[in-house]
């Protein structure tokens, strides 16, 4: 059974036309199985999109944001490499004569096997330290319910690609004893390393080397289409899922959640309750997943102990979907589900695959979604199964209630009057839009430096400042509204909607031009979400309109503080508007604050504990609280300030402190506080 | 089985109450308006009965228009349908007049139970449900906590002193609610619930509609007359004393004497 010739080469031919057609009809399957899922636009900005690709998934950009990326990059490209030459080793199946240098050129050919031999080598360095962190080190972050099935899973793969390496260079190796002994033939001698290993075979007859060729393509050629078969059923799904799921990644910013059409009267269902209310795009996230773990590693729900893990939420989804799926398709489902109740089919998307407190426990931080290296969506997911349990069911944690309830009558979340949301600046020297007409900036205040004694200390601070750098502007005071931030994030649209179109309508109605926030939340909100329902105005944080005002002069912070400082990253500040560098330039520009940074800082910075409406949920699950495990994570360097720019993670940092009775040592100041500090107003 | 519910839009607990400028009455001009907290619990009670027996829940409420709020609330949360009583005479009434408005509705109305709030949080009178019983000439259950209806008979709980009363009359019967929040938890408004209610019945009355001669009703008729309304003076800022345990003391007692004149 020679390769190449007759009858190997229809034996081959039928073999691989099979194994193909198999492996097509499954990926048509997953295809449909996408396709349930509703409608959702993702084909905008097409060269971004293009570029996408070529950044993280040949340039592995994410990937190798990790140690254990760089070895996958290897791999990833060993790969690409080896069909390469699987291709050519295809081609001689069909006709013994087919080789690369025949029209490629000995030299370009000798190139490509060099670097094949290379890479090879690099491969099965990178696949025994594969091999060594996953069944030796153990990372936390490989953990699975079923860990045996993870790991003969992950072994399976690693084992083929290996034995996939050992047959190819055994082919190549004989082969270049035959090209020596054959008038005409050529093996490029640049193949180092399968040249080496053909010292192996030295000495043997021809006919025997033509036995050990046979061997090692046969061998080789099954492997490859063994694994072609054997992906889709993987983890190594994600070799076809990641590809167009970067391809499709999202182009809003991620603190722009979906706008849900609460006008259109045939819908009868809210929210995401079963697969089918899911978008293509989520439910080609799944497809994608390689279980690589990052999410949870950054997540503080699951890096706390909460019920929720962000790669466990994807994975059951994921076989989730599959048999469900695979049910819908095949309308066995209602027989499936009346035969065996216990079965796929009657498992409840919220309830059986994805639990109640889980979907609770997300802070949206964002840091499972900044860090996943295939761009899977993990907020969105718990978002949308949030919005079926609050709008359609009434579900969520008792305390929730009083709390929406609160924004339905007083417009925040406290539920104290709305009548005395501008109380906080009658003594300070602060127009309101009412009395001043139209003013160049609005300071929307919101909701926690209105209401709340400790925000009022940010506010006040913040007037001062704007004061001092005579900016002109004003606030709306008892006209001001809650944004709707919070009530969205807990699944509230139709709270939010209300609150938002009430709000527009106000700012619009004072001609609104720029407006400066103090909270991330409220910033994100209305510079990323409000142009949904047309409130569309220049947004800054404090943080970006303080560090300008310092630059250009405007404000000069000359009362230096021999501190030690620690600086918190809020998320929607940075993770979720890439603003990290303006808070920390405002407390360099202060003289004597030796700044230093967590380990957990920038785009890694754990969450305070406060996002997501987590603010208004009582913390009972987990071994310990978020806000504490961040609190620690500041205390190991000592500050004597916390230095923050929300005044949410203000609130959890001096919870956190207390906890560890540290209040009085430790002090949590707003970045507008400190600046005004450095500046000595002239109102002191 | 039909259930109606007395319902009151008061106006929210934290809004920053105003005297109004004749001395009696309060500034509505910036009110935020919620449905009576006990009368909520109410409506919680009859949608379980909705629930349990499939009873037709119908909310009934007397009040100028911007009561529809409260009544589309309560049919958001699940009620079938709602009737308001609208009509400027009723302006002023005192509890009896009102309960003679909310008896005359009744009459036209098919009931086996009333229900309401054994309080409204605006006048606190307690007086509403109970005059409605006597007007309508049926049993009045008060102040309960949980109710169960069978047989004919409606029976609650209300608590007393810390210990519990059952109590039992047979239907057509009136019941007050007592009981918080965390006895009841009245249910949160899905958002198809909140569409639906847009859709819901809901009839306007007029006191002609009654047969309710205007007379009989409104400040004019009332007995008991609102003579003045006084704010709680401000709360002041406490104050540190200074100086040794002596001195201190002896303040102390000084400004309790002199100044808060309690000792």
């Amino acid at each position: 059974m020679q390769p190449g010739h007759f009858p190997a080469n229809v034996i081959f031919l039928i073999v691989f036309v099979a194994a193909n057609v198999f492996f097509l009809l499954t990926i048509h399957k997953l295809y449909k199985i996408v396709r349930l899922g509703k409608p959702e636009d993702r084909f905008d900005r097409a060269w971004e999109r293009i570029k996408g690709l070529a950044t993280f998934v040949f340039g592995q950009r994410r990937v190798i944001d990790e140690p254990a990326g760089w070895g996958h990059l290897l791999i990833f490209w060993g790969f690409i490499i080896i069909t390469i030459g699987s291709i050519e080793t295809f081609g001689a199946g069909i006709y013994h004569g087919f080789a690369y240098w025949k029209f490629l050129g000995k030299g370009l050919t000798g190139g490509l096997y060099l670097l094949q031999d290379l890479l090879c080598a690099a491969v099965v360095v990178a696949l025994f330290v594969a091999l060594y962190r996953r069944f030796v080190l153990k990372p936390q972050r490989l953990s699975y319910e079923d860990q045996r099935a993870a790991n003969l899973d992950a072994g399976i793969i690693i084992g083929l690609i290996l034995v996939l390496i050992v047959l190819l260079f055994g082919a190549r190796a004989v082969e270049y004893l035959l090209a020596q002994g054959e008038p005409g033939g050529y093996f490029p001698k640049a193949a180092f390393v399968s040249v080496a290993l053909s010292g192996l075979f030295a000495g043997y007859s021809e006919q025997v080397l033509h036995g050990w060729y046979s061997f090692f393509w046969w061998a080789h050629t099954l492997v490859i289409l063994g694994f072609l078969i054997y992906i889709p059923f993987s983890k190594h799904l994600h070799l076809l899922g990641a590809i167009p799921n970067i391809f499709f990644r999202r182009s809003s910013p991620i603190g722009e959640l979906t706008k849900m059409d609460l006008e259109d009267e045939t819908v009868e269902t809210y929210g995401v309750s079963t697969i089918q209310e899911f978008t293509w795009k989520q439910l080609l996230d799944l497809y994608a997943c390689t279980e690589c773990g990052r999410c949870s590693d950054n997540c503080p729900a699951d890096l706390t102990g909460k019920p929720l893990s962000p790669k466990l939420t994807i994975h059951h989804l994921k076989e989730h979907v599959q048999k469900k799926g695979n049910m819908l398709l095949s309308q066995r489902e209602a027989a499936a589900e009346t035969s065996n109740p216990e079965g796929e089919a009657a498992k409840a998307l919220i309830g059986d695959v994805c639990v109640e407190d889980e979907i609770w426990s997300c802070t949206t931080c964002g840091n499972c979604m900044e860090h996943c290296p295939v761009f899977i969506e993990h907020i969105d997911k718990y978002v949308d199964m949030r919005r079926y349990l609050v709008l359609m069911e009434s579900k969520f944690p008792g305390e929730i209630q009083t709390v929406l309830r609160n924004w339905e009558t007083n417009s925040n979340p406290w539920g104290l009057g709305f009548a005395s949301r501008g109380d906080w600046a009658k003594d300070l020297r602060v127009k309101t839009l009412a009395e001043a007409g139209e003013v160049e900036y609005l300071y929307y205040v919101g909701c926690s430096s209105s209401f709340d004694e400790r925000g009022k200390k940010i506010a006040s601070a913040m007037v001062k400042l704007l004061n001092q750098s005579g900016v002109d502007f004003g606030i709306l005071g008892t006209e001001e509204r809650c944004c709707g931030e919070t009530a969205r994030r807990i699944g509230n649209e139709y709270l939010f909607q209300t609150m938002a179109t009430e709000l527009i309508e106000i700012m619009n109605g004072y001609k609104v031009r720029k407006i400066i926030t103090t909270c991330p939340h409220g910033y994100n909100c209305l510079k990323n979400e409000y142009p949904q329902f047309g409130g569309n105005w220049e947004i800054y944080h404090h943080s970006e309109f303080l560090a300008k005002l310092v630059k250009e002069g405007k404000l000069r912070p000359k009362h230096g503080m021999d501190k030690n400082l620690v600086f918190h990253d809020s998320c929607y500040l940075g993770r979720y508007n890439s603003i990290y560098e303006e808070p920390r330039s405002l407390l360099k520009s202060i003289p004597g604050v030796r700044l230093s940074e967590m380990d957990r800082a920038r785009n890694k910075a754990f969450c305070c504990g406060a996002g997501g409406g987590r603010m208004w949920m009582e913390e009972t699950l987990g071994d310990q609280r978020i806000n504490e495990a961040r609190t620690e994570q500041a205390l190991v360097l000592g500050p004597d300030i916390v230095g923050v720019s929300c005044p949410f993670c203000t609130t959890m940092f001096e919870d956190g402190l207390k906890a560890r009775n540290m209040d009085d040592t430790v002090e949590v100041l707003d970045i507008a506080e400190l600046l005004a500090m450095a500046v000595g107003t002239k109102e002191d | 089985m039909d259930v109606i519910v007395l319902l009151k839009q008061v106006p929210d607990t934290e809004t920053k109450i105003k005297i109004d400028a004749d001395g009696k009455s309060i500034d509505t001009s910036d009110i935020k308006w919620i449905v009576n907290p006990y009368d909520e619990y109410a409506v919680e009670a009859a949608l379980r009965l909705q629930e349990s027996d499939g009873a037709m829940v119908t909310i009934l409420s007397m009040g100028p228009e911007r009561a529809v709020e409260a009544i589309r609330t309560a049919l958001a949360m699940g009620a079938d349908k709602g009737v308001l009583v609208d009509d400027p005479a009723t302006e002023g009434s005192d509890a009896l007049g009102k309960a003679k408005v909310l008896a005359a509705a009744l009459r036209s109305m098919d009931f086996d139970l009333v229900f309401c709030g054994h309080r409204a949080v605006d006048d606190d009178e307690n007086q509403v449900g109970i005059m409605v019983a006597e007007l309508t000439g049926i049993p009045h259950l008060g102040m309960a906590v949980s109710i169960e209806v069978a047989d004919g008979k409606a029976r609650i709980e209300r608590p007393l002193e810390g210990a519990k009363v059952t109590l039992e009359a047979t239907m057509p019967a009136l019941v007050t609610f007592g009981g918080a929040h965390a006895v009841w938890n009245p249910r949160y408004a899905s958002l198809p619930g909140i569409m639906k209610a847009k859709k819901k019945p809901l009839e306007q009355k007029t006191l002609a509609d009654l047969g309710v001669s205007p007379d009989e009703v409104g400040a004019q008729a009332a007995k008991m007359q609102v003579t003045s309304m006084g704010l709680p003076k401000e709360r002041q800022a406490g104050r540190v004393l200074e100086g040794d345990t002596d001195e201190k003391a002896k303040e102390l007692t000084r400004l309790l004497h002199e100044e808060a004149k309690v000792i």
